[in-house]
């Protein structure tokens, strides 16, 4: 699993420098940015764990540029910091599903526990996208049959309907159904539905 | 000591009571105090309005003995008439009580039409009562009711309209202080001699009835009420009132028509305490709305100065933080560089509070060597089109203060497009001329009438639902406290023209 870092994005360079030095110490890996746009210029979607982006910057500003990570299809979490907050923005950053919105100057403890719950969602986000390519995996092993047996099963139709929809007899549809069990490792019906929802 | 003070109370008004009472005491209806004008019941009213109903008994005594020792009335009488008198004005002192909380006084229209609305009707229904008991105990003779009673209306109301109010400027304390200051303002002189010379031209210059050139009082007088507020518009009212009873008084001619000289200074009464009640709240609304303006820079500046100063604060509370780490580590050796980033950074956050008590406390901007470049670009936005004129030279300006008037320039743009599509804003800065650089902030939203081109800059004129519209105002006076100027420019597209001084070379 890729590593949770911290991205700062803060046009201030000692917040910036400060930032770093104090996460570094409490164990995060960081990065660092000085505006939004260079953050969007190496901006990866394979990237994982918390910006932290300053509110007011030069150019776009942190909610913005939430807004255009999220275009990009990425889930990153967001804490807001701002040094000048009023309400509006912290709403405009909660719509963007900002994890947090964090007033200048913070106590450590206020932001650590921000990114300690933006990692808590990573890591979820993380594992549950492990589980579903894992699943993928086992489900491009199916053959054309099986898959159309597959669909068929999990709206919980019984051998014989299946057998008559495809055209095969119910004892066909019931070795594909413990062939599908056997290859994707479920043990019922169940769980294949499960499985195939997830 | 309540007794005391009561007493004390009793000593000073009773005196003046009688005083009032003789020296008013002209023109009476037979031996009764029917005359056509009245001043000492303002003084029972003012007293009971400001120091309570106990002071009825107190009145009523003043009035008997002022009737037993100013004119010839059977004791009998004056007892029941005194006892009508003292409970009819401690009635409209009560009404006043209630009505004029929660601090008695003249101080807004509203209470002075309660006093109007109480005085009148109230004066007129004392007047009944008397009338009534002089009648009933057969004292009138063969004098016409409805006379006797008009006369006696008006002498009293015109008193206590014309009275009372002085009294109440009187003993307030802000009251007195203008009444002070009036006395040190030459105005005051050249519009009591304007009022002396009109009332000695009604009265005797241009002869005939003075009725007749009554109107000519009401210029120098509504002059005096709107120039100083209630206070000057009692002082003239009051100085009318003494020249119309020496005016009457010394008049050759005997049979004046007295009440309606009497009723021309109860209109001429309200007009100049209407005048002078609004002036003094339109003053207050001034005081107010200057108060507020102060507030407002200072809300707006403390916006923007909050920004600056919670940045070095974040960075070292962090670097304190880090430091705290290092020592638990035992890493004591590393926190020397840490602890030289932390004074740089205590440094920078005072040099923002000192600009801050600056600002504050003298109003002084502290002006330096700003790049027009590095200004806009501090306040550049994404959707911002961005245009400097090659080679021009630094402002000399306060950064701070000019980067909250191009925010506010900005914002004020942004609410003039209101999100239409294709919204375009521009921020050009070109040379002005030698000494100044003009940065236009244009929009491409509706733009300005020519009639609003200087009523965006009045503060509270906003064209947004929310917030005070004082934006601009303090923009204004930003711009004008640096020697530039802001202006608009009337168009069908919006445009800001803010003109800065630069860095004098050589």
């Amino acid at each position: 699993m890729a590593e949770l870092a911290v991205y700062v994005v803060d046009d201030d360079a000692s917040v910036r420098d400060s930032l770093a030095l104090m996460l570094g110490l409490a164990g995060y890996a960081t990065r660092l940015f000085a505006d939004a746009e260079s953050f969007l210029a190496a901006f990866d979607p394979a990237w994982s764990g918390c910006v932290v982006a300053d509110l007011r910057l030069p150019g776009m500003s942190g909610i913005e540029l939430q807004g255009r990570v999220r275009e990009r299809g990425s889930a990153l979490p967001f804490v807001i910091i701002t040094a000048h907050g009023d309400v509006p923005a912290a709403r405009a950053a909660f719509l963007g599903h900002a994890v947090d919105f964090v007033e200048k100057p913070f106590d450590d403890a206020q932001l650590r526990g921000a990114i300690d719950t933006a990692f808590a969602l990573e890591t979820r986000r993380l594992d549950e996208a492990e589980l579903r390519r894992a699943d993928e995996q086992k489900l491009a092993r199916l053959t054309a049959r099986e898959r159309e047996v597959l669909e068929h099963a999990v709206q919980g139709k019984h051998a014989k309907e299946i057998g008559a929809a495809l055209g095969i007899s119910p004892r066909t549809v019931e070795v594909h159904k413990m062939r599908i069990m056997e290859k994707l490792g479920v043990r019922n019906v169940a769980e294949l539905v499960r499985l195939r929802f997830r | 000591m309540r007794l005391l003070r009561y007493l004390r109370d009793a000593a000073v008004f009773a005196p003046c009571y009688l005083l009032l009472d003789w020296v008013s005491y002209i023109h009476p209806l037979g031996p009764f105090n029917i005359t056509p004008w009245n001043p000492q019941p303002a003084l029972a009213i003012a007293w009971m309005l400001l120091g309570g109903l106990v002071h009825a008994p107190a009145v009523f005594a003043t009035i008997l003995l002022a009737d037993l020792l100013i004119r010839s009335v059977p004791v009998g009488v004056s007892l029941l008439t005194a006892l009508t008198l003292a409970a009819g004005y401690a009635g409209i002192a009560y009404v006043l009580r209630a009505l004029l909380r929660p601090r008695p006084g003249l101080h807004t229209l509203r209470q002075l039409t309660v006093f109007i609305a109480a005085v009148v009707p109230g004066s007129a229904m004392v007047a009944a009562a008397f009338v009534g008991v002089l009648y009933a105990t057969g004292s009138l003779g063969d004098t016409a009711l409805f006379a006797a009673w008009l006369r006696f209306w008006v002498g009293d109301g015109v008193g206590v309209l014309v009275t009372a109010p002085l009294l109440l400027v009187a003993a307030d304390p802000a009251g007195r202080s203008a009444l002070a200051a009036l006395a040190r303002r030459w105005e005051t002189y050249v519009q009591v001699a304007l009022l002396g010379v009109t009332l000695w031209l009604i009265f005797a210059g241009l002869g005939g009835d003075p009725s007749h050139h009554f109107f000519l009082v009401f210029p120098p007088l509504i002059w005096t009420a709107i120039r100083h507020g209630l206070g000057g518009g009692v002082l003239a009212v009051a100085l009318v009132q003494i020249g119309v009873v020496l005016g009457i008084h010394h008049h050759p001619v005997q049979s004046l028509p007295v009440i309606e000289l009497q009723a021309l200074v109860a209109a001429l009464t309200l007009t100049a305490l209407y005048l002078g009640v609004m002036t003094d709240e339109r003053e207050r609304a001034n005081q107010g709305l200057k108060q507020s303006l102060r507030l407002a820079t200072a809300g707006e500046m403390a916006g923007a100065i909050a920004h600056e100063v919670n940045q070095p604060l974040t960075a070292l509370t962090n670097y304190a933080r880090s430091g705290q780490m290092l020592a638990a580590a035992g890493r004591s050796a590393e926190l020397g560089p840490i602890l030289a980033k932390m004074l740089a950074e205590a440094q920078r956050a005072s040099e923002v509070v000192r600009r801050l008590r600056d600002l504050f406390r003298e109003g002084r901007t502290r002006l330096e060597q700003v790049p027009i470049g590095r200004l806009l670009e501090s306040v550049r936005t994404e959707d911002l089109a961005l245009q400097v004129e090659p080679g021009l030279p630094d402002l000399l300006v306060d950064r701070l203060q000019i980067e909250l008037v191009l925010r506010n320039l900005i914002a004020n743009a942004h609410e003039a497009l209101d999100g239409r599509a294709a919204a375009a804003i521009g921020v050009r800065a070109q040379r002005h001329d030698a000494q100044h650089v003009r940065i236009v902030v244009t929009d491409n939203g509706p733009g300005l009438a020519a009639a609003d081109r200087e009523r965006v800059f009045e503060p509270f004129v906003s064209g947004k639902p929310s917030g005070m519209g004082l934006g601009l105002a303090v923009s204004r006076a930003i711009a004008e406290a640096h020697g530039g100027t802001l202006d608009a420019v009337p168009g069908p597209h919006g445009e800001f023209r803010l003109v800065l001084p630069v860095e004098a070379h050589g």
